[in-house]
């Protein structure tokens, strides 16, 4: 299943815009099990660690940190983003 | 620039942020026929620079920005006048985000864009996310930015606690707002524990030095802190700051090509 990310916004910054992403995706989305989760990112112009974290954090727990993929994108925030929390 | 007439002229455009030719003629009884020969002449050597259309066009130091209301703001002990820079709200502060979007037609490529939203997003969320009820006075920050010829700078105050309170929380041992802020900056620490955060400022640090063409300095309280090849530049704009012992303060600079 495809998470169209810019459908939350074209910036994405506070971690409590990143919780009420969160909420919309808990409510609306509710992928088959064993799908993959896959982020795509195009559209979007700017992501911050913060918004990001609390997104990816929720996936990984609800889904489990297979499930989940962040689809290739050029977007300097988002590479940006990523190194940060994936070195948590 | 050899002449005495034009340090005068650089040094009063220099305390006052900007000057206008009638102005200086004024203020050093001269002609404004030299007054504009030596204007042209500072131009020329890079000095100082235009801004606007006669016959408002002021002088202002080449590639320093021009803060002064946000300084006189930030350094007020109390009241400071309203604004339309300040963002009472993060709702706000975030809808201003958009304000960069157009700096593409300025040359700005959309990857160097996202990442200046992101930073200075990651700064003024800062703002709300450790002073919300803890506002000295007035909520909110200051958010403003400026392109001069070779920079783009970017600006975020708040009249907030300021670093070292709000770590002092979860740092108890915490000597000094010196030590507070080069904690803030260099290691994944939160004054909002136990909530699993404080990854914004190492963020902005990341991407800062990551190229040669940015820079951050950022005062809080006493303590004080630069990084990336135009951090010294930032920091020496701040220097010109009352400290007021309150809040904090953070300007970024972006190379432009």
């Amino acid at each position: 299943m495809k998470i169209l990310v810019k459908n939350f916004g074209a910036i994405l910054n506070s971690r409590p815009a990143g919780r009420e992403a969160v909420l919309a995706i808990k409510a609306y989305l509710t992928p088959p099990t064993h799908d993959k989760i896959e982020l795509d990112f195009t559209g979007v112009i700017s992501v911050g660690p913060s918004w990001l974290d609390e997104v990816l954090t929720f996936l990984y727990t609800e889904y489990g940190k297979d499930r989940v993929t962040c689809l290739p994108t050029n977007n300097s925030s988002i590479i940006e983003s990523l190194k940060i929390i994936n070195k948590e | 620039m050899k002449t005495k007439t034009k340090s005068q002229l650089v040094d009063f455009i220099s305390v006052n942020g900007e000057a206008r030719p009638a102005e200086l003629a004024n203020k050093f009884g001269l002609s404004p026929q030299i007054i504009h020969r030596h204007l042209k002449a500072l131009i020329n050597e890079g000095i100082i620079e235009s801004k606007g259309s006669p016959p408002f066009t002021q002088y202002v130091i080449a590639n320093q920005p021009l803060f002064k209301n946000a300084f006189d703001w930030f350094a007020k002990n109390s009241d400071p006048t309203l604004s339309p820079y300040v963002s009472e709200t993060r709702d706000v502060f975030s809808a201003r985000l958009n304000h960069f979007i157009p700096l593409q037609k300025q040359g700005i490529s959309q990857n160097e864009l996202s990442l200046i939203i992101s930073t200075a997003g990651e700064i003024g969320n800062n703002s709300f996310d450790h002073n919300l009820g803890q506002w000295k006075d007035v909520p909110g920050c200051w958010f403003e930015f400026q392109l001069t010829s070779k920079f783009l700078w970017v600006l975020v105050s708040d009249r907030g606690q300021g670093i070292y309170r709000s770590l002092l929380r979860v740092l108890p041992k915490l000597k000094n707002e010196q030590e507070a802020i080069n904690k803030a900056f260099t290691e994944s620490i939160s004054g909002r524990a136990p909530e699993q955060r404080g990854n914004g400022l190492k963020y902005v640090t990341q991407v800062i030095t990551k190229t040669s063409n940015r820079g951050i300095a950022c005062i809080s309280g006493n303590g004080h802190i630069h990084f990336g090849n135009l951090g010294q530049k930032c920091f020496s704009a701040l220097s010109k700051v009352s400290n007021n012992n309150m809040g904090t303060i953070t300007l970024m600079a972006w190379g432009l090509k």
